[in-house]
């Protein structure tokens, strides 16, 4: 293991904890958002200081769906670090090339690959309520990590196969 | 496991203990007693020459075939 990897798995565990916490925090506050845009008259021109009701009609359901999403967006946040503070755990038990680890990653590959889906959504209702026609939101990284992600399942998976033959041979 | 192992058979036939075998091919005795009762997936050729020359016999005198026992997946 190089020194970089061991000192970021020393610090993963307390640093995916409080990334629970402030995940928790955020689907608390933006859910909290989303009832508040139920109950308040004027809702969001009167918050925002003034009315473009007449240029950006679907504004309100626009944000409310982005809100809606951003709660689904919590919630597969969530799962990502659950899994990943039991790989966590699996290295320091000393025991992380298992299939269970393997099937861990491969879900968050999926789930990585859902929020990207997810960002893509959210870009095109902005684009459709507030500037029809730009959307500005594609980039690499997200995908070349789904990508990572997959393959290093599919290496583990394999490892924790090659693994499991070893544990019998004398 | 269709593979038989006859390690105990050999260790009687020179009289020696699995303690006395593990000391000279340097294996551990919880390794050795994993491939004499059967319940070994794998064994190396490293592990089959040492107790070849500690017991001074071949590998077939070591390993035998049943086919009327069920094969392992």
């Amino acid at each position: 293991m190089t020194r970089t990897s061991a000192q970021a798995l020393a610090v993963a565990q307390p640093v995916i904890r409080i990334l629970v916490v402030v995940n928790i925090t955020y689907a608390v506050l933006i859910g909290g958002l989303l009832v508040f845009s139920f109950l308040m008259d004027g809702w969001p021109w009167r918050a925002l200081g003034f009315d473009m009701v007449h240029a950006h009609p679907w504004l309100p359901l626009g944000l409310r769906a982005i809100v809606v999403l951003g709660l689904i967006g919590a919630a597969i946040v969530h799962t990502i670090l659950r899994r990943l503070l039991a790989i966590v755990d699996t290295v320091r038990v000393g025991d992380p090339f298992i299939l269970e680890n393997a099937r861990r990653l491969e879900a968050i590959a999926w789930s990585v690959l859902a929020l990207e889906g997810l960002r893509l959504v959210v870009a095109a209702i902005a684009a459709v309520v507030w500037e029809p026609g730009r959307i500005d939101a594609f980039s690499f990284a997200p995908w070349l990590a789904v990508l990572l992600l997959f393959v290093l399942a599919g290496v583990f998976a394999h490892g924790a196969r090659m693994r499991a033959d070893l544990e019998g041979t004398v | 496991m269709a593979i038989l192992v006859r390690l105990d058979e050999k260790l009687h036939e020179r009289r020696m203990t699995l303690t006395e075998l593990a000391a000279r091919v340097d294996i551990t005795v919880a390794n050795l007693s994993i491939l004499k009762t059967g319940k070994a997936k794998a064994i190396r050729f490293s592990t089959l020459e040492a107790i070849c020359i500690a017991l001074d016999c071949q590998p077939g005198d070591l390993l035998a075939h049943d086919p009327t026992l069920p094969t392992e997946e």
